[in-house]
């Protein structure tokens, strides 16, 4: 009798630390090794695993947890970017400017969020730039640019994206329906966005 | 004897209890999500328009302002399921998500309509079923609950309205044909 218990007891203890495995492995426990891929072109993050077909039971758990409802990768693909060019974190304090060229997806945009990964609580109702507005700004999304500051200027004829109640921020890249090229080659094929720091507060521009 | 009994029987419910889990996992993420959008009010079989994402709005992580969301929760329980929305003269895509949270089918909404009819695998065949639906739809074999989302490019408050009206135009609910 006191040997059925002892198995009973290391059986559940057994099944137990097998599941608190398995959520850590997948990165849903504490922080646990992130199993897939995460591609990064010029500071331009991508969890390339979500929207992926993979047999990989530890990714699939994450990916179901953390890219629910998420697109395959041949309809959307997303890119984070919270630091400019010279590698100082994005924040409200500070103008930015944002240039870029042409992307390889049918349509794209570009939205600012905060740290807690909300659209920022301004009423401006500039929270992105995308393909259409560069569109009608530049003729063309071959070569474009927008500002991403805290509050609007006299001078409004340039795009710009606000920043006001974001506090530390990050912009999120989203390529719908990307081409077969640059899934095949991201980096080759993917001429990222340059933000480059105009100005922060208290400092000439 | 009873040390290497009790090891083993460790192991092997360790073993047991990870793969378990791993494979549990998505099933039981979709299934609070349905929960979680029944507790919100979202009828079965039903599309429903999310409200535009605005900083007010916004009740999801990273929401995407310049697109429109429509989801549908549904069940195969009633038979098979017809889900189909039109086209948008933008971006747009239909996608449907099975109860392990796979991405099962996706179509384009781009100047055109899009359509699939889900089938359970047992009843009736999958052939009779493409009798009934136009040869331009698909047929897809499914079974249990799942999640259907339309997603369309729509910036401007002009455009979110338009596409919040298309929902009169699009379905999601269970086939009743002849017996």
């Amino acid at each position: 009798m006191k040997s059925i218990l002892l198995w009973f007891i290391f059986s559940i203890l057994g099944l137990a630390i097998g599941a608190i495995s398995a959520l850590f492995m997948a990165g849903l426990l504490f922080v646990g090794p992130k199993l897939g891929g995460t591609l990064i072109i010029d500071d331009w993050a991508s969890d390339w695993s979500i929207g992926s077909e993979t047999a990989n039971p530890y990714v699939r758990a994450r990916v179901a947890r953390h890219g629910l409802l998420a697109l395959r990768k041949e309809e959307a693909v997303y890119f984070t970017k919270a630091t400019d060019q010279s590698g100082e974190p994005l924040r409200e304090a500070c103008t930015y400017r944002v240039e870029g060229s042409s992307l390889p997806a049918t349509w794209w945009s570009i939205t600012l969020y905060d740290a807690q990964s909300r659209l920022p609580m301004n009423t401006d109702s500039r929270l992105s730039f995308d393909k259409t507005q560069a569109e009608f700004a530049f003729g063309g999304d071959a070569a474009w640019l927008f500002d991403v500051r805290a509050s609007a200027i006299a001078d409004d004829s340039l795009p710009w994206v606000s920043s006001r109640a974001a506090g530390e921020f990050d912009l999120m890249l989203r390529l719908y329906r990307p081409t077969a090229d640059f899934l095949d080659d991201p980096v080759s094929v993917l001429d990222p966005p340059q933000i480059i720091r105009l100005a922060c507060d208290g400092e000439e521009k | 004897m009873r040390k290497l009994i009790t090891l083993g029987l460790f192991i092997i419910a360790a073993i047991a209890g990870h793969f378990l889990t791993l494979y549990l996992v998505p099933s039981v993420i979709m299934n609070a999500t349905q929960t979680r959008l029944a507790d919100q009010g979202l009828a079965l079989n039903q599309w429903a328009a999310a409200p535009r994402m605005t900083p007010q709005a916004q009740t999801i992580v990273r929401p995407s302002p310049d697109l429109f969301y429509a989801i549908c929760r549904f069940d195969l329980q009633e038979g098979a399921m017809l889900i189909s929305a039109p086209g948008w003269d933008r971006y747009g895509s239909l996608s449907i998500f099975d109860d392990r949270t796979n991405n099962v089918f996706i179509a384009n909404l781009d100047g055109e309509n899009a359509g699939i009819l889900l089938y359970h695998p047992t009843r009736p065949s999958k052939e009779e079923g493409r009798s009934y639906i136009r040869q331009d739809e698909d047929v897809l074999a499914f079974s249990g609950e799942g999640l259907a989302l339309i997603r369309r490019v729509a910036p401007d408050v002009e455009q979110h309205s338009a596409s919040v009206e298309l929902i009169d135009d699009s379905v999601c609910s269970p086939v009743n044909w002849a017996p």
